[in-house]
C-alpha cells in the first residue's frame, strides 16, 4: 500500500529532524534543526520565482504516472503489455483521480510526473500555459499511428496545430430510457424522439413521479449543467468558434436551448430537489437508478450502459440516440488523454508508454481479456469504446458477440452508430478552467433560479472571452 | 481572570462554591431535573450525528439513507471496513497523519517553550516590542500569507513533500509562546536563581527547570497542535501531490471527490473512511481530555 | 557593534527562532504578498508588473462581491447564534455540578474533535434535501424541509446549521468563565431581591464579559476564514464545482481557487491583502467597542 518510493525516507527525515536524541539536550537538537531550516529557507528566499527545484538524478530509467488507476483488466492488461515491452523501466503508478491543483503545483515546482492522464477538454489551457509539452517529436520518432484515432478525438488532443496528447476512451452520449417509466406514461420506449421538444416536455412530466413533495422518479434528466454544449448543438449553436478564440455563448440559440432544458427541469419539480435526488443515485451499483425506477430517461455517457451490462444484466432499458431538432443524431464526445508535462524527467519512456497504452493491439488484447472475464461470469460484454477507431473495428466485429440480452445488444448498435456524429468543443487557451467554468456556472445559476438564461449566458460570454483573451495574449 | 494567572485545574472554582447553602432544597431538586433533561436533550443532538455516521458506515450502499433513526445497522455489513482499505491507502494516510502531527506538535511545543523561556526569564531592551509582535501575529489570518509561503517552499524544492506541513512550526507559534510564558511567569524566580548560583547555564535552566516545570502547559500545546495538524486540509491540499503522502483529511477529501461527487458513488466507502479519520482523534481526546478542557478554558482567560 | 551583556545575548538566542519565523514566515510573506498583488504571476512564467489592475479587477468581479456577501451573511448568522447557544448550554451546565457537568461537557466537545473534512462529509449526507436525516426528521412533524445542499437560498443556512454542531470550545470557555463568578455576588444580589434575569444582567454578564468578548472575536475571525467544511462539500471536484455555482462561495475558498486552481498568484495576493485589512479593521473595532463594554475587575478595585 505504501506505493511511494520517496515516502519512507522523507518520513525518516521528519523523524530525524524532530527526534529528541537520548540525553542530548533538546535545545541543542532544536537549535540545530532551527538553523538548518533557516539556512534552507533563506537560501530559498533568494530564489523566489525562479521555480525549478532540485532535480534528483535518476539512475536507470523510471516512469511516474499521475491520474491513472488500475481498477480493472482494461487497465492492467495494457500496463502489463508496457512492462513486458519495456522491462528496464521502473514504473511507478500514483493511483488516484487527476487533481488539477496537485498537477499544476507539481509542474510549477519542477517535479512533475512523466505522464499524466486527464480529461481531453483541459489540454488547450495547459498547452497555452506551457504546462504540457507538444508530442510531435514523440509521434515522429516512435511512429505513433495517430491516424488510427477517431477524427473528433484527434481534434481534441491538438492545440495550435500540434499534438499535445493521445486519446484513450471515446465516450459518446446516448439517451437511456427505463422501459417501465415509458410504459407508465403510455409510450413505447423505442418510439421516444428527442427532436420534438414539445412532446419531449410532455413526456418528461408524464414520466415524473412525486409523492408529497418528494421526488420518486425523475422523468427526463437533461444532465445540465454538464451537457449544455450538447443541448446548444441540438439547437444548432456552437458555444465556441472553431479556432477556439471567440466565445459564442451569447448565441440566442444557446440561450433558447438552456431555457428549454431549464423549463423541463422546472416542470419536474425544480433543480434543487432533483439535484438532491440524483445525489442519492448509485449509478454503478446493483441498486442503480434504472433498477430502482428512479429515472424515466436520462442523457448519459455510454459507460453507464456498459457498466449495467456487468452489474444488472436483466435491467429493462432502451438505449436511443439523442437527436437534434432536425432529427439527426448529435453526440458530444469526450474522454481522457495522456499528456507529458513540461519538465518531465523521462519524456522518451513517457512517449513509449503513451504509444503502448493507446495502440490498437493493446486495446484489442484488453478487450479480449474483458470479454473472457465477462463470459466466465456469465455476463454480457458490450464492448470497450476506445479512441482508436482501428481497435474498435476489431473489437466490435470479432470480440463483441450478441449476448442474447436484447437491450444491450441494441445498445451496442446505437452507440456505434452515434460515434460518427461525435463533435467536440474546440480547444481554447482557457478551455480547462475559465471557459468551462463560465458556462457551467451560468447554467447552474439558471437552474438555481438566480438568473434568466440569456442574462446568464451573456455574463458567461463576457467572462469567457476575457479569460480567452488574457490567456492568448 | 488576570493574565498572569497560571493554568489551573478546571474543576476548582472559587472557594465559596462548596460552602454555598441551598436556600430552597425542594425547588432546587425539580430545577435540577429540568436542567439535566435539557442537557440530555442537547447531548442527543450532539451525539446522534456520530451514531448515524457509524451506523450508516456499517450498512450496504442501498440502505445508506434508509431508517435514519434506527441506531443500529440493518443489515449489518462490517465488510465495508475491509473494502475501504482496498479502495484507498488509508493505512498509509493514517501513518502519515501521525508522523506529520507528531512532528508538527513536537516542533511547535519545544520551539515555543524555548522562546517563551526567553520572554519569561530575561529582561532586555526591546522585550515588550518583540512580545508585542507575538501578540500581533496571533490575529494574523493564515490566508494572508498563503501565496508567499507557498512560493518559499516551492523555491526550496520542498513542495510535494510533507516538510511544509510541519517545519514552519520550528519557529514557535504565537499562541503557545503566550501560553507557556504565562505559565513560566508563575514559577518563582528564586528557583532559577538558585540553579544559577549552582553554576547552571541558561540552557540548563531551560532544560532542567523550565521544561519539566511547564509539563502541563507543554502537553496542552502538544495536544492542541496535534489536533490542529490532524484537522488541516489546506496545507496538504497545497503541498501534497502524491496520494501516497496524503494525510487523512486530504485523503478523505480525495475519497469524497471520487466516491461521492465523482460520479462513482460508493457511500459506504466514504462513510467508513470518515470514521477511520475521526476515531483516532476521539481516542486521543479521551486520553488527554483534561488538557484539552484546561487549554481551551485558558484561552478565554486573557 | 555595541557589546551586549551576556545575559542579553542569551535572551536573543532564546528569541532567535521567533525572530527568524517572524521575518521568514510572517513579515516577509506579508510584504511579498503586497508586492505580488501588483503583478500578474502564474508560477510557470515570470511575474509581470500589473499596477493596480488586480485591485481594479476585484471591484468588478461579481464572484468577489458574491463571496464577500456569503461570508458576511454566514458570519452574522453564525457568531450570534453560536454564542447564544453556547452560553445557554454553559449556563445550564453551571447549574448542575460534579460528574454530570463533566460528562456533558465531554459530550458537547466531542463534535469539535471531528476533523472538518469529516464534518463536511457527514453533513453532506445529513442535509441531503431528498433523503437526508435532517429532512426526514422534519418530515416526522409534517414539515417539508428545504433543499439544504442544492437550493442557493438555503445552502448558507445549511452551513450555519452544520457550524452549530461545533459549539464545544465556545461552551467550555464560557463555562469556565461562569465557574469563576464568585457565588457570594449572586447570592448577595438575591438577598437584595434581584430576580433571575436581573441577577444575570447585573452580576453574571459583567463578570463573564471578557470571556464573551473573546469568543466573539475568535468566532468572527474563524467565520471570516471559513474554508475546510465548505471546500469539502462544494468544491475541489469537477462535478461538485459545476453543480453548486457560487451559492457556497466563501472568500477564502475563492482566494484558494484563484491561487492554486487558476494560478493567479497576483490576484490571489490582492484578495489576501484585502482580507487582512478587513480582519484587522474588524478586530480593531471589536477591541475598541469591547474596551467600553467589558468589565475589568482590576479597574473596579482601583476605583
Amino acid at each position: 500500500m505504501l506505493r511511494s518510493s520517496v515516502g519512507p525516507d522523507r518520513r525518516a527525515a521528519v523523524r530525524a529532524a524532530t527526534a529528541r536524541g537520548g540525553r542530548g539536550p533538546a535545545a541543542v537538537t532544536l537549535s540545530t534543526a532551527v538553523i538548518t531550516t533557516m539556512i534552507a529557507a533563506l537560501a530559498a528566499c533568494g530564489g523566489v520565482g525562479s521555480g525549478g527545484g532540485g532535480e534528483r538524478s535518476g539512475g536507470g530509467a523510471s516512469l511516474t504516472t499521475m491520474g491513472f488507476g488500475l481498477p480493472d483488466e482494461i487497465a492492467t492488461v495494457r500496463v502489463d503489455a508496457f512492462k513486458k515491452a519495456n522491462p528496464g523501466i521502473a514504473l511507478q503508478i500514483n493511483e488516484g483521480q487527476f487533481d488539477e491543483q496537485a498537477f499544476l503545483s507539481a509542474v510549477a515546482a519542477g517535479s512533475p510526473p512523466d505522464v499524466v492522464y486527464l480529461g481531453r477538454d483541459r489540454i488547450g489551457s495547459y498547452a497555452a500555459r506551457g504546462a504540457i509539452q507538444p508530442l510531435d517529436g514523440c509521434v515522429a520518432e516512435q511512429d505513433v499511428p495517430v491516424g488510427d484515432f477517431y477524427p473528433a478525438a484527434q481534434q481534441q488532443v491538438k492545440y495550435d496545430g500540434k499534438w499535445y496528447g493521445m486519446p484513450e476512451f471515446y465516450n459518446s452520449i446516448v439517451l437511456v430510457v427505463g422501459d417501465k417509466a415509458a410504459k407508465d406514461a403510455g409510450v413505447d420506449p423505442a418510439e421516444i424522439d428527442t427532436s420534438d421538444w414539445e412532446r419531449l416536455a410532455e413526456l418528461a412530466e408524464k414520466m415524473t413521479r412525486t409523492e408529497g413533495g418528494k421526488i420518486e422518479r425523475f422523468g427526463f434528466y437533461p444532465k445540465l449543467p454538464e451537457f449544455l454544449p450538447l443541448w446548444a448543438k441540438a439547437n444548432g449553436a456552437d458555444i465556441l468558434s472553431a479556432d477556439g478564440r471567440t466565445s459564442r455563448l451569447d448565441d440566442p440559440k444557446a440561450a433558447e436551448a438552456l431555457a428549454y432544458a431549464h423549463r423541463l427541469v422546472e416542470a419536474q419539480g425544480g433543480w434543487t430537489k432533483l439535484k438532491a435526488f440524483t445525489d442519492t443515485f448509485d449509478y454503478f451499483g446493483e441498486g442503480n437508478p434504472f433498477v430502482k425506477d428512479q429515472i424515466g430517461a436520462m442523457l448519459t455517457e455510454q459507460f453507464v450502459v456498459t457498466a449495467m451490462a456487468g452489474t444488472t444484466p436483466d435491467v429493462k432499458i432502451t438505449v436511443l440516440p439523442f437527436k437534434d431538432r432536425q432529427g439527426n443524431p448529435v453526440n458530444n464526445v469526450g474522454g481522457n488523454a495522456w499528456v507529458v508535462p513540461k519538465g518531465a524527467k523521462n519524456p522518451d519512456a513517457a512517449c513509449a508508454w503513451i504509444k503502448t497504452m493507446t495502440a490498437a493491439d493493446t486495446w484489442i488484447a484488453a478487450a479480449r481479456a474483458r470479454a473472457a472475464k465477462r463470459a466466465q461470469e456469465g455476463k454480457a460484454y458490450t464492448g470497450t469504446y476506445t479512441g482508436n477507431a482501428k481497435a474498435d473495428e476489431v473489437i466490435f466485429s470479432e470480440i463483441v458477440k450478441p449476448s442474447g440480452k436484447k437491450p444491450f445488444d441494441d445498445a451496442v448498435k446505437v452507440i456505434r452508430s452515434v460515434q460518427e456524429a461525435g463533435f467536440v468543443v474546440p480547444q481554447s487557451a482557457a478551455a480547462a478552467a475559465e471557459f468551462k467554468k463560465a458556462w457551467e456556472d451560468a447554467a447552474t445559476r439558471v437552474l438555481q433560479g438566480e438568473q434568466q438564461p440569456a442574462d446568464a449566458l451573456e455574463r458567461a460570454h463576457t467572462e469567457a472571452q476575457k479569460a480567452i483573451d488574457e490567456a492568448t495574449s | 481572570m488576570t493574565a498572569a494567572e497560571p493554568v489551573r485545574a478546571p474543576g476548582r472554582a472559587g472557594p465559596a462554591r462548596a460552602a454555598a447553602p441551598a436556600p430552597d432544597p425542594a425547588g432546587r431538586g425539580t430545577r435540577k431535573v429540568f436542567f439535566l433533561t435539557v442537557l440530555a436533550a442537547a447531548s442527543v443532538i450532539f451525539l446522534y450525528p456520530f451514531v448515524w455516521l457509524v451506523v450508516a458506515s456499517l450498512k450496504p450502499r442501498d440502505r445508506t439513507f434508509s431508517d435514519p433513526f434506527l441506531p443500529w445497522p440493518v443489515p449489518f455489513r462490517p465488510e465495508n471496513y475491509a473494502a475501504v482499505w482496498d479502495a484507498a491507502p488509508m493505512l498509509a494516510w493514517l501513518v502519515n497523519t501521525v508522523v506529520v502531527g507528531v512532528a508538527a506538535a513536537l516542533a511547535v511545543t519545544l520551539s515555543s517553550a524555548f522562546v517563551a523561556f526567553g520572554f519569561a526569564y530575561f529582561r532586555f531592551p526591546g522585550r515588550n516590542l518583540i512580545f508585542g509582535s507575538v501578540l500581533a501575529t496571533m490575529m494574523l489570518p493564515a490566508a494572508v500569507t498563503l501565496v508567499p509561503t507557498f512560493l518559499i517552499w516551492n523555491a526550496a524544492g520542498l513542495t510535494g513533500t510533507q516538510v511544509p506541513l510541519w517545519a514552519g512550526n520550528l519557529f514557535g507559534s504565537a499562541f503557545y509562546i503566550f501560553l507557556l510564558r504565562q505559565f513560566l511567569l508563575g514559577v518563582p524566580r528564586y528557583v532559577f536563581e538558585a540553579a544559577r548560583v549552582d553554576g547552571a547555564s541558561y540552557l540548563d535552566l531551560f532544560r532542567r527547570i523550565a521544561l519539566p516545570l511547564s509539563r502541563p502547559a507543554l502537553i496542552i500545546a502538544f495536544v492542541f497542535e496535534l489536533k490542529a495538524s490532524w484537522f488541516d486540509l489546506m496545507k496538504p491540499l497545497i503541498y501534497l501531490q502524491d496520494p501516497a503522502l496524503y494525510t487523512l483529511p486530504r485523503g478523505l477529501k480525495a475519497v469524497v471527490d471520487q466516491f461521492y461527487q465523482g460520479g462513482d458513488p460508493k457511500w459506504e466507502i466514504v462513510l467508513a473512511a470518515s470514521v477511520v479519520t475521526t476515531l483516532p482523534l476521539v481516542v486521543v481526546f479521551f486520553l488527554g481530555q483534561r488538557y484539552f478542557v484546561q487549554g481551551i478554558a485558558t484561552t478565554g482567560r486573557r | 557593534m555595541r557589546r551586549l551583556r551576556p545575559e542579553t545575548r542569551w535572551a536573543y538566542v532564546f528569541l532567535l527562532p521567533w525572530l527568524i519565523g517572524l521575518v521568514v514566515f510572517q513579515a516577509g510573506p506579508m510584504l511579498a504578498s503586497l508586492v505580488l498583488s501588483f503583478t500578474r504571476y502564474d508560477l510557470i512564467g515570470a511575474p509581470e508588473f500589473a499596477g493596480t489592475a488586480n485591485y481594479a479587477r476585484m471591484l468588478e468581479d461579481p464572484r468577489v462581491s458574491r463571496a464577500i456577501g456569503n461570508t458576511v451573511v454566514y458570519t452574522l448568522l453564525h457568531v450570534p447564534l453560536a454564542i447564544a447557544f453556547a452560553l445557554a448550554l454553559a449556563l445550564v451546565l453551571n447549574r448542575v455540578t460534579g460528574r454530570a457537568a463533566g460528562a456533558f461537557r465531554t459530550i458537547f466537545y466531542l463534535p469539535s474533535m471531528t476533523p472538518y473534512v469529516a464534518v463536511g462529509v457527514l453533513f453532506l449526507f445529513l442535509l441531503n434535501g431528498q433523503a437526508g436525516m435532517v429532512n426526514q426528521f422534519l418530515a416526522l412533524f409534517g414539515i417539508e424541509g428545504p433543499q439544504w445542499t442544492t437550493d442557493p437560498d438555503w445552502i448558507l443556512m445549511g452551513i450555519v446549521l452544520m457550524s452549530l454542531w461545533n459549539l464545544g470550545s465556545t461552551t467550555i470557555i464560557l463555562f469556565a468563565a461562569l465557574r469563576n463568578v464568585p457565588r457570594e455576588l449572586s447570592e448577595a444580589a438575591m438577598i437584595d431581591g434581584a430576580g433571575t434575569w436581573q441577577r444575570f444582567r447585573a452580576v453574571t454578564l459583567p463578570m463573564i464579559s471578557s470571556a464573551l468578548f473573546f469568543v466573539v472575536i475568535i468566532n468572527t475571525i474563524a467565520s471570516l476564514q471559513m474554508f475546510d467544511q465548505v471546500y469539502t462539500m462544494f468544491f475541489g471536484n469537477q462535478v461538485a464545482q459545476q453543480s453548486y455555482g457560487d451559492a457556497a462561495l466563501f472568500y477564502v475558498v475563492y482566494l484558494f481557487q484563484q491561487a492554486f486552481q487558476f494560478l493567479h498568484m497576483g490576484y490571489a495576493s490582492a484578495l489576501a491583502w484585502v482580507l487582512f485589512l478587513v480582519i484587522a479593521a474588524i478586530t480593531l473595532v471589536q477591541v475598541k467597542v469591547g474596551n467600553r463594554l467589558v468589565y475589568y475587575e482590576a479597574e473596579e478595585h482601583a476605583g
